[in-house]
């Protein structure tokens, strides 16, 4: 219910800014229900009702091709045993791996770095390396600086040249993370472990100037009845993963969103009051998202001014890490990993963002079919998922140019959302 | 510079029948590739490979983009002091992205020699061998500071 109530507070906040205090003496009374209230919607949670001309206000965002202006397509690093937290001695040096998150990367990066520091201090080094400079290296290289360690950081590019920033940044910790039989029993207990710490550690970041992690509210619209969607293993599909191999189907893949449910919010069924959208069916969640540059701007600020050093360069051969000053070196190398440490227990799985000029009026997130907007302050995020593919979409392809026609589709799909939300501004 | 570059291309003619045999086994006495370890002609085809199967992300002239690395300038910087044994197995494991192990060993080291002639090394008389231990016995260089256009 709390989780409700702070969505639902936070599109009330910005209705009433525009519209002035008569928005909030409208709350009361009605109870005229237009058709097309989801099932089982609970009625507003503080009590009184909003008349229909009274919903919360969203400003439409401008969904036109001129606003486009990055593409960005990435690899996500999925292990069907979830990420190598493992170690191995390189000559007399220390590698403790943190890499293979999936799309789960940003979103376990505080956790994971916690999991692979503390090996690293298990040893009592007084300074340690971290090859990589991704969301995992750099976060790995502070939280090793925080336990008193000095650092230095090998990486071929600076965070804002990796992967990580070309990721979608919302909190999504058991996305591609795994697959549920090799990942073993005992991998949701260290992922809970890790997102629970995780959390926290966004938790500390929120307010912050910059907004590096915000919550916004995140809406699914649709013309049909909307169903929570449980995946269920394919009887026509035979066999599974193989090592060496590609998972076959959705329902292999690792979920343990549950196990945190309690502290992350769940999606709502938004009543026909409530729903701000020209669209029968609705449901909102307040989704936390990273903002990349402010984000990034932050973790390095403290990098440097705990004395951290950068050196820009590449590995090509395992072996390079014994020869680093540093005896215990954190590899957090991603994708790279793959042809570096030979790991071809990295499976790619493709994924493409297109950017629109932000848009900070418009500060929500909306999905409608495969189409999904989310604004944020370095621009609004779009992607074309196709629903039917669920966690399977890209999986073996590491064709890592954008293909900018499913995100101009994007952008048809969304002009009659926009419309309608403009009709009813 | 324009003279030698000429020279070597026509020396160079003969690429195929030499490939493969022109280098020996590595001797222990590291090459450096400032003394000429490819030919123009190498290059050339190297270049019509790059076009083909490299160009689509590492830009028309191997100038990178933001996400990508460029293969000159700063790809000295991560490939400098290395052995080509190196970079070609690289190439031969990773690349192109969307389908690595797809290039012949001899396409490989022709797309060295490529890279070699971008960053500024200057071809020689022999073609650049696919032979491995040959390979391993040459250094990447700095690039002569003069040669830096």
């Amino acid at each position: 219910m709390g989780v409700e109530r702070q969505g639902y507070e936070g599109a009330l906040g910005r209705r009433h800014v525009l519209r002035g205090g008569a928005a909030m003496a409208a709350l009361g009374g009605l109870s005229a229900c237009a058709g097309g209230r989801v099932a089982s919607a609970p009625g507003p949670v503080n009590g009184p009702m909003v008349s229909a001309g009274n919903r919360p206000h969203l400003v439409p965002m401008r969904v036109s091709p001129d606003q486009l202006i990055d593409m960005k397509c990435c690899i996500r690093p999925l292990r069907a045993a979830g990420p190598n937290l493992g170690t191995q001695m390189v000559g007399d040096t220390l590698v403790v791996h943190n890499y293979g998150h999936g799309g789960s990367g940003w979103s376990l990066s505080w956790g994971s770095a916690e999991v692979a520091v503390g090996k690293a201090l298990s040893v009592l080094p007084s300074e340690i390396a971290v090859v990589g400079c991704g969301i995992i290296g750099l976060t790995s290289a502070v939280v090793a600086q925080r336990a008193g360690l000095k650092v230095t950081i090998y990486a071929r590019d600076i965070i804002q040249r990796t992967r990580t920033f070309r990721a979608s940044g919302s909190f999504t910790p058991d996305s591609r993370v795994c697959l549920s039989e090799p990942a073993g029993p005992g991998f949701g207990d260290l992922w809970e472990q890790m997102a629970r710490l995780s959390w926290k550690g966004f938790r500390s970041m929120l307010g912050l100037p910059g907004e590096p992690v915000v919550f916004a509210d995140s809406y699914n619209v649709s013309d049909v009845p909307i169903v929570k969607h449980v995946e269920h293993p394919d009887p026509a599909i035979k066999g599974a993963w193989q090592p060496g191999g590609l998972p076959l189907q959705n329902s292999e893949f690792g979920k343990y969103g549950d196990r945190i449910k309690d502290i992350v919010p769940q999606s709502q069924p938004l009543s026909a009051e409530e729903n701000p959208f020209a669209m029968p069916y609705a449901t909102r969640v307040s989704q936390m998202h990273f903002n990349f540059p402010s984000y990034a701007h932050l973790l390095l600020t403290e990098f440097f001014q705990r004395g951290g050093l950068f050196v820009e360069r590449d590995f090509n051969d395992p072996s390079q890490y014994g020869q680093l000053r540093e005896k215990v070196v954190i590899n957090a190398t991603g994708y790279a990993a793959r042809d570096l440490w030979r790991d071809n227990t990295v499976i790619p799985v493709r994924g493409q963002t297109g950017w629109l000029v932000p848009q900070r009026e418009a500060n929500y997130s909306v999905r409608f079919k495969n189409a999904m907007l989310m604004s944020k302050a370095d621009g609004v995020v779009l992607m074309n998922n196709p629903v039917e593919l669920g966690e399977m979409f890209g999986v073996g392809d590491s064709m890592e140019l954008p293909d900018k026609g499913p995100l101009l589709e994007v952008l048809k799909i969304m002009e009659p959302v926009m419309a309608g939300l403009a009709r009813r501004a | 510079m324009r003279a030698w570059v000429l020279g070597a291309a026509a020396l160079g003619l003969g690429l195929a029948a030499a490939q493969g045999s022109a280098a020996g086994p590595a001797t222990g006495a590291a090459t450096g590739t400032g003394a000429g370890v490819y030919t123009e002609a190498q290059a050339a085809e190297g270049a019509a490979i790059f076009a083909e199967r490299c160009a689509m992300c590492h830009g028309k002239q191997a100038e990178g983009t933001w996400e990508v690395p460029a293969l000159k300038g700063r790809f000295m910087a991560n490939w400098g002091h290395g052995t080509l044994a190196a970079l070609s197995d690289y190439l031969a494991r990773a690349m192109p992205q969307f389908a690595p192990g797809t290039l012949s060993q001899e396409d490989n080291v022709r797309l060295v020699a490529f890279l070699l002639k971008t960053n500024g090394h200057r071809a020689g008389a022999k073609p650049l061998s696919a032979d491995h231990a040959a390979l391993a016995g040459i250094t990447l260089d700095a690039v002569p500071a003069g040669a830096v256009k």
